[in-house]
C-alpha cells in the first residue's frame, strides 16, 4: 500500500479537533477491515514510548494459550492522569476491542479496553470531560 | 462551560467578550498585568505550559469575517468536542476509526478553546493561510523526486518500501518548525528555563530542548542547517523575539523547508498564560508572510520524557504490514 490519507482529509474528517491523530499512521499499521475481540489476562505491560504496550494471553476452548500485544496511547498522558504500570497489574482480565495488525502477527490497537466486569478501563468519562456513553456501568 | 456566566445580563456579556477577546493585546500594551523579572532583570517567562487547544487551525467559512467567537459560540465548540471525543463521532470499522486509535483516556487534545479566537491563524486577517507562490505550486508537482520522508506529518510519508519513506514524526526525529511550537493530540508540553544570556525550551513531544541565545549574537553560517534551524533571540520590553533561519530541506511545512524564516514572539499576559505568536515567512513558498497566535497557558505539573524511539514498534508494524499485503496482493494474482 501507498501513501496514507493526506493529513488533511484526517483533519476534515475529525472536524473541529483537527490535530487529534496518533504520531504515526496507524491505519498503516493496523487493518481496518480486522476488527478483533480477545479476552485474556495481562502477562505484562510495557511502559514505553512513543506508545504503551499491554501483553495479554488469551486462554482458546481448548485450552491453549497465546501471547497477544495490545497497543496503547503514551504513558505521560496516564501519569498525568494518576495511571501507572501497576494501574494494570498481571493476572488482571480484560476485554480488549480493536484491529488486529496488518502484519499478521499476534498484535492489535486496544481501541477500548474494558475489565471483566465491564468497567471501561482507561476512559476519559471522569475528570477530564470526555462523554458518557453509558458503556461504563459506573456511569450514572 | 461557565453556566452562570450565562445568566448575567447581555451587556455584561458584550463587555465581558469584549474584554476577553482583547485581553492579550491590553496586557501587551501596559495593562494591570506587571511581567515578572528574573534576578538578572529579564522578563520572566520560566514555568511548564501547555498550548493545548480546539481553536480552529484555520477560520470556518461559518464565522467568516469575526475575528473572535461568542460565549455561547465557544462553549458549543467545546461541547462538539467533548462528543467527537467520544464514541459518538466515530464509525467502527472504517480507516478513520483505527486512525483514532484508541479511546480518549489517551488522548490529551484538549476540550476547550484557549481564546475567543476563531483560527490560530491571526495574520491575513482572513484567517486563512495565504495561498502557495507558483513556485511552491510546481516544486509540489514535483515533490515525488523528494525523499519521502519530508512530508506527510503525523499522518506518514509518501510510501512503505524503507523508513525512510516515513515521516520524520513517525521516525521520532522531529516534527521541524513551527510543527514543535504547535498542539498536537497530546504531549503539548513546554518548560521554559532561563540564565542570563539564554533562554531553553523544552519539548515534550518527541523531547529536545531548544537553546535560544539572547546575548546578541548573530545567526551561524548559512552552510549550517539544523533540523530545528538557527534560533537567535533577543528582549524587546517584556517580549522574547526569536528569529529563526537556516533550518534544513528535509522537514515539509504547508510545501516550505530550508527557506523558512519564523519571528516568534512570547509575552506572559498573565500569572498563568504566555501570548505565543509565530509569523511565517518564506517567499519561495507563501504570497506573503503569515502569523499564528497560540496561548501557552501554565500547566502546574513537570514535563515527561518522551523516548521515542526506545519502542518505535509501529514502524516495524507498518513495514511489515506493507509487505504482507503486497504478499496477500501477488497470491490473488496467481
Amino acid at each position: 500500500m501507498r501513501a496514507g490519507y493526506p493529513a488533511v482529509v484526517i483533519a476534515l474528517y475529525l472536524g473541529i479537533a483537527a490535530p487529534a491523530f496518533a504520531h504515526h499512521a496507524f491505519s498503516a499499521e493496523f487493518d481496518a477491515n480486522k476488527p478483533i475481540q480477545l479476552r485474556g489476562t495481562v502477562a505484562k505491560v510495557e511502559w514505553i514510548n512513543p506508545h504503551t504496550w499491554i501483553h495479554i494471553d488469551v486462554k482458546a476452548p481448548d485450552g491453549t494459550i497465546t501471547r497477544w500485544m495490545i497497543e496503547g496511547g503514551t504513558p505521560n498522558t496516564l501519569l498525568r492522569r494518576g495511571l501507572t504500570r501497576a494501574s494494570l497489574p498481571e493476572g488482571t482480565e480484560i476485554l480488549v476491542d480493536g484491529y488486529r495488525a496488518k502484519n499478521g502477527t499476534n498484535r492489535a490497537n486496544g481501541r477500548d479496553l474494558t475489565f471483566a466486569d465491564g468497567r471501561r478501563l482507561f476512559v476519559g468519562s471522569s475528570g477530564i470531560g470526555a462523554p458518557r456513553d453509558g458503556r461504563d456501568p459506573t456511569e450514572k | 462551560m461557565n453556566h452562570r456566566f450565562l445568566s448575567v445580563p447581555t451587556i455584561a456579556i458584550a463587555g465581558l467578550v469584549a474584554a476577553l477577546a482583547t485581553a492579550p493585546l491590553t496586557a501587551q500594551s501596559g495593562g494591570n498585568y506587571k511581567t515578572p523579572r528574573t534576578p538578572w532583570g529579564d522578563p520572566d517567562l520560566q514555568g511548564t505550559y501547555s498550548n493545548r487547544t480546539i481553536t480552529p487551525f484555520e477560520r470556518a467559512a461559518d464565522v467568516k469575517g469575526r475575528e473572535f467567537f461568542t460565549r455561547e459560540e465557544a462553549a458549543a465548540l467545546e461541547q462538539r468536542a467533548q462528543q467527537q471525543n467520544g464514541d459518538e463521532g466515530r464509525n467502527k470499522g472504517t480507516r478513520g476509526d483505527v486512525e483514532r486509535a484508541y479511546n480518549d483516556f489517551w488522548w490529551d487534545r484538549g476540550t476547550s478553546v484557549t481564546s475567543l479566537r476563531t483560527s490560530l491563524v491571526i495574520d491575513p486577517p482572513d484567517g486563512r493561510v495565504p495561498p502557495q507562490t507558483q513556485a511552491a505550486k510546481l516544486r509540489a508537482a514535483e515533490e515525488g523526486k523528494r525523499p519521502a520522508y519530508r512530508g506527510g506529518g503525523a499522518a506518514g510519508g509518501r510510501g512503505t518500501d524503507s523508513w525512510l519513506d516515513r515521516s520524520t514524526f513517525e521516525r521520532c526525529i522531529t516534527r521541524g518548525m513551527p510543527g514543535a511550537m504547535s498542539p498536537s493530540a497530546y504531549n503539548n508540553n513546554y518548560r521554559i528555563t532561563q540564565s542570563p544570556g539564554y533562554v531553553a525550551i523544552e519539548i515534550e513531544m518527541l523531547g529536545g530542548t531548544r537553546v535560544i541565545p539572547t546575548d546578541g549574537r548573530k545567526h551561524v553560517s548559512t552552510s549550517i542547517r539544523n533540523w530545528m534551524g538557527d534560533s537567535v533571540g533577543r528582549w524587546d520590553g517584556d517580549t522574547l523575539v526569536v528569529d529563526t533561519t537556516n533550518f534544513t530541506d528535509k522537514v515539509l511545512y504547508r510545501g516550505a523547508a530550508e527557506n523558512l524564516h519564523l519571528v516568534e514572539r512570547f509575552t506572559r499576559v498573565a500569572p498563568d498564560r504566555i501570548d505565543y505568536r509565530v509569523t511565517i515567512e518564506d517567499p519561495t513558498t507563501f504570497t506573503r508572510p503569515w502569523t499564528l497566535a497560540i496561548p501557552f497557558v501554565v500547566t502546574g505539573e513537570g514535563i515527561f520524557e518522551y523516548a521515542c524511539h526506545e519502542g518505535n514498534y509501529g514502524m516495524e508494524g507498518i513495514l511489515s504490514g506493507a509487505r504482507e499485503e503486497e504478499r496477500a496482493a501477488l497470491k490473488g494474482k496467481r
